[in-house]
C-alpha cells in the first residue's frame, strides 16, 4: 500500500450555499498539483498525495509537509491537519491525529484504532458486546465468523481492518470529480487570440488597421499579440505570437510557463540569460539532487563584471513536470538584489538562468 | 469640442453635486463613451487628479531600472482595458504577459511591438491611430522634436501616451501627469509577497501639486492596490 500524505482542511469540508467551498477546493487542488501532480481530492476537506516522489525531490517528508502547510495557508488561509500513513483510510486517521506514522508501522497504527474509526456505529456497538474495542481485535476475527455474525457490509470493513483494503467505501465522494471537472470547464477559456474571433467593433477595426501599418513598416514578426490557450488557470499558457499567425501548437513550451505563484515578473525573458549564483566564498551554488541548494546564495553574477549582492531568496520550487519520472529537473528561485530589484531564476542542468525581472 | 469645457469642469470639480446612486449608475455608460477621461483602476483613481487619464495627454512614468516602473505603467491600462479599450506596448522587450493578466489587463486587446529596432517613434505613431492607450519605453533619451511630434499626434488623436522613462533618460517635454517612483521595497515571506512603491504623482497646474503616495504594486495576487 502506498505511503500517503493526507490533508484535512476542516474549513473546506462542508459546502457553502454560494458554492465557494467547491471553488476554493479546486483552487487548493490546483495549487497542490504544482507540488505533486498526483494530488487528489478524496472528498470535501480531504486531500491526499503520494509522498515518495515529492519527498525525494524536496529532500524529505518534513520538507514536503512544510511546503504543503504553507501552500494551504497561502491559498486558502485555513489551517490544515497533516498525517502520513499507508493507504487512504489510515492516512486520514493519521491526519486527524496529526501524526506521521513511521514507514512499516501502519499495521500497528491501524490495529490500535477504536472501532468507531470504521464509521459504523452499529458495528462498533455489536463488537463492544463481544469485548472487541479496537480494529486489531476485530481484524483478528475469522472471516467466516464475521460473515455469519454481521451483515455483508461488515465483510468489507473487516478487510479494511485487516489492511487488505486501503480505503473505506464511502470515504471517497465519487461525484466530486465530475463536479470539479464541470467547474474547471466553466473556468477555462476557449482558444482565443486577440478578439479576432469575437465580434468586431469600430475600435477593433481601427486597431487592426494600425497593426497592419506597423507590420508593413517593421515586418511580419514585429507586431505581437498574446495568445491565450486553455490551461489550468487562464494565465497558464499566455505567450506572445506574431499577429495573424496561426495559434501556437500545443506542446510548444512557452519560455514562461506561468507556474510560479503570483506576483509574476513584469519582464519575462524570451531568451533566458545565463547567470551564476555563488555563496560568500564565491563557491557556485547549485541545485542538489534532492532539490535543495548546495549553499547560501550571496552574490548573483549577471556577467563577468556585474556582481550583485543577494539580499534574500526563496525557493527552489520545482517546475510542474513529472520530474521523478522524466528525470528532468528544473526549479525556480526568487531573489531580491541589493538595490531592491527582484528577479526570477531557473536552475536546469546545473546552471542558473535569469528568466524574469520584477520591474 | 463644444461640450469639452463643461465636462472638464465636471470631472475636476471637487464640489460637484452628488447624483442619486441609481441615476448615476444609469448615466455612466453614456458619460464614459463621451468622456475625455480614460478610467483608472485601483489605487490610481483615488490618487490621480481627476481620477482618470485625460485623452490626448501624455503621462510620464519615471523609475530606476528594475524598481517597478514597468509594472506601474502597465497598471495604468487596467480599467480602460477592462472597458474594452485597446492598448499598445512599444519598446518593452519581453513583456510579462502573465503579470499583465494578473494586473487585470485584457490581453485580447493589446498590441505589442517589443523590438521596434530603430523605429520606436514611428511604430508608436503608427499605433497611436489604432489604440486608446500606448505605453512606450524609448531605448534612449528621446529627441525634442520626436517627442513634440508624438505629443501633437496624441493630442490630435485623443490617445493617452504613457512614456516609461528609466535610467535617467528623461522625457524632454513637460507631461500632463507624471509618476516618479522614489522608493521600492519588497515584503517577503516564504516568497515574494508584495512590493511597496513610493510614487510622487504630479499633474499640471493647481490641481496637480505633487503628492507622494505609497502603493502596493504588485500585491500577492499580482495586482495594484492601495496600502
Amino acid at each position: 500500500m502506498e505511503r500517503l500524505l493526507a490533508l484535512w482542511v476542516e474549513a473546506l469540508s462542508s459546502e457553502e450555499p454560494d458554492g465557494s467551498t467547491l471553488r476554493d477546493s479546486l483552487t487548493l487542488l490546483d495549487a497542490l498539483s504544482l507540488l505533486c501532480p498526483f494530488s487528489e481530492l478524496v472528498r470535501l476537506g480531504l486531500y491526499i498525495l503520494p509522498l515518495r516522489g515529492p519527498s525525494r525531490f524536496f529532500g524529505g517528508e518534513e520538507a514536503v509537509m512544510k511546503m504543503v502547510r504553507e501552500t494551504v495557508r497561502d491559498v486558502t488561509g485555513h489551517e490544515v491537519l497533516l498525517g502520513v500513513a499507508d493507504g487512504v483510510f489510515c492516512a486520514e486517521l493519521a491526519a486527524r491525529e496529526q501524526r506521521v506514522v513511521a514507514p512499516g508501522a501502519t499495521d500497528v497504527f491501524r490495529r490500535a484504532q477504536p472501532l468507531e474509526a470504521l464509521g459504523r456505529k452499529d458495528l462498533a456497538t455489536t463488537c463492544r458486546r463481544l469485548g472487541l474495542y479496537t480494529l486489531g481485535s476485530f481484524a483478528d476475527l475469522e472471516v467466516a465468523r464475521v460473515g455469519e455474525r454481521f451483515n455483508k457490509h461488515a465483510l468489507e470493513l473487516h478487510r479494511v481492518a485487516r489492511g487488505e483494503l486501503g480505503e473505506l467505501v464511502g470515504q471517497r465522494d465519487l461525484r466530486l470529480a465530475v463536479r470539479l471537472g464541470r467547474l474547471r470547464g466553466e473556468r477555462e477559456p476557449h482558444h482565443e487570440q486577440l478578439g479576432l474571433f469575437g465580434p468586431r467593433g469600430a475600435g477593433d477595426e481601427r486597431a487592426f488597421a494600425a497593426a497592419h501599418r506597423v507590420r508593413r513598416r517593421l515586418g511580419a514578426d514585429a507586431l505581437l499579440v498574446a495568445s491565450l490557450r486553455g490551461g489550468r488557470v487562464p494565465e497558464d499558457r499566455a505567450t506572445l505570437v506574431p499577429w495573424g499567425s496561426p495559434l501556437v501548437e500545443e506542446g510548444t513550451k512557452a519560455p514562461w510557463p506561468g507556474q510560479i505563484r503570483s506576483p509574476s515578473p513584469a519582464t519575462t525573458l524570451a531568451h533566458p540569460v545565463a547567470v551564476r549564483l555563488v555563496d560568500q566564498h564565491d563557491t557556485p551554488v547549485l541545485m542538489g539532487a534532492r532539490g535543495m541548494l548546495s549553499g547560501e546564495p550571496a552574490t548573483l553574477l549577471l556577467t563577468h563584471y556585474a556582481r550583485r549582492t543577494v539580499l534574500w531568496h526563496a525557493g527552489p520550487w520545482p517546475l510542474v513536470e513529472r520530474w521523478w519520472v522524466l528525470g528532468r529537473r528544473r526549479a525556480y528561485l526568487q531573489v531580491v538584489l541589493a538595490l531592491g530589484e527582484a528577479v526570477l531564476l531557473v536552475a536546469e542542468s546545473g546552471r542558473w538562468w535569469l528568466v524574469g525581472i520584477y520591474d | 469640442m463644444s461640450g469639452y469645457s463643461y465636462e472638464h469642469m465636471f470631472v475636476f470639480s471637487s464640489a460637484r453635486p452628488t447624483l442619486p446612486r441609481d441615476l448615476a449608475a444609469s448615466l455612466r455608460p453614456l458619460t464614459l463613451a463621451k468622456s475625455r477621461m480614460m478610467p483608472l483602476g485601483e489605487p490610481w483613481k483615488a490618487l490621480v487628479p481627476g481620477g482618470g487619464l485625460r485623452r490626448g495627454s501624455t503621462v510620464v512614468v519615471e523609475a530606476a531600472p528594475g524598481l517597478g516602473g514597468l509594472s506601474l505603467a502597465l497598471s495604468l491600462l487596467t480599467a480602460s482595458s477592462a472597458n474594452g479599450h485597446w492598448a499598445g506596448v512599444v519598446g518593452v522587450d519581453d513583456p510579462g504577459v502573465v503579470a499583465m493578466a494578473e494586473l487585470g489587463v485584457d490581453l485580447r486587446r493589446v498590441l505589442f511591438v517589443p523590438r521596434p529596432r530603430g523605429a520606436w517613434a514611428e511604430s508608436a505613431a503608427d499605433l497611436l491611430d489604432g489604440v486608446d492607450l500606448l505605453v512606450v519605453r524609448p531605448p534612449s533619451r528621446a529627441a525634442h522634436g520626436v517627442a513634440r511630434k508624438l505629443m501633437d499626434r496624441v493630442r490630435e488623436r485623443g490617445t493617452v501616451l504613457i512614456v516609461l522613462s528609466e535610467s535617467g533618460a528623461a522625457w524632454p517635454l513637460p507631461a500632463e501627469l507624471s509618476f516618479v517612483v522614489t522608493d521600492s521595497r519588497w515584503a517577503t515571506s516564504s516568497r515574494l509577497e508584495a512590493r511597496y512603491l513610493s510614487v510622487r504623482i504630479a499633474g499640471r497646474g493647481e490641481a496637480g501639486r505633487a503628492r507622494e503616495h505609497v502603493v502596493v504594486l504588485p500585491n500577492r495576487r499580482g495586482q495594484a492596490a492601495a496600502t
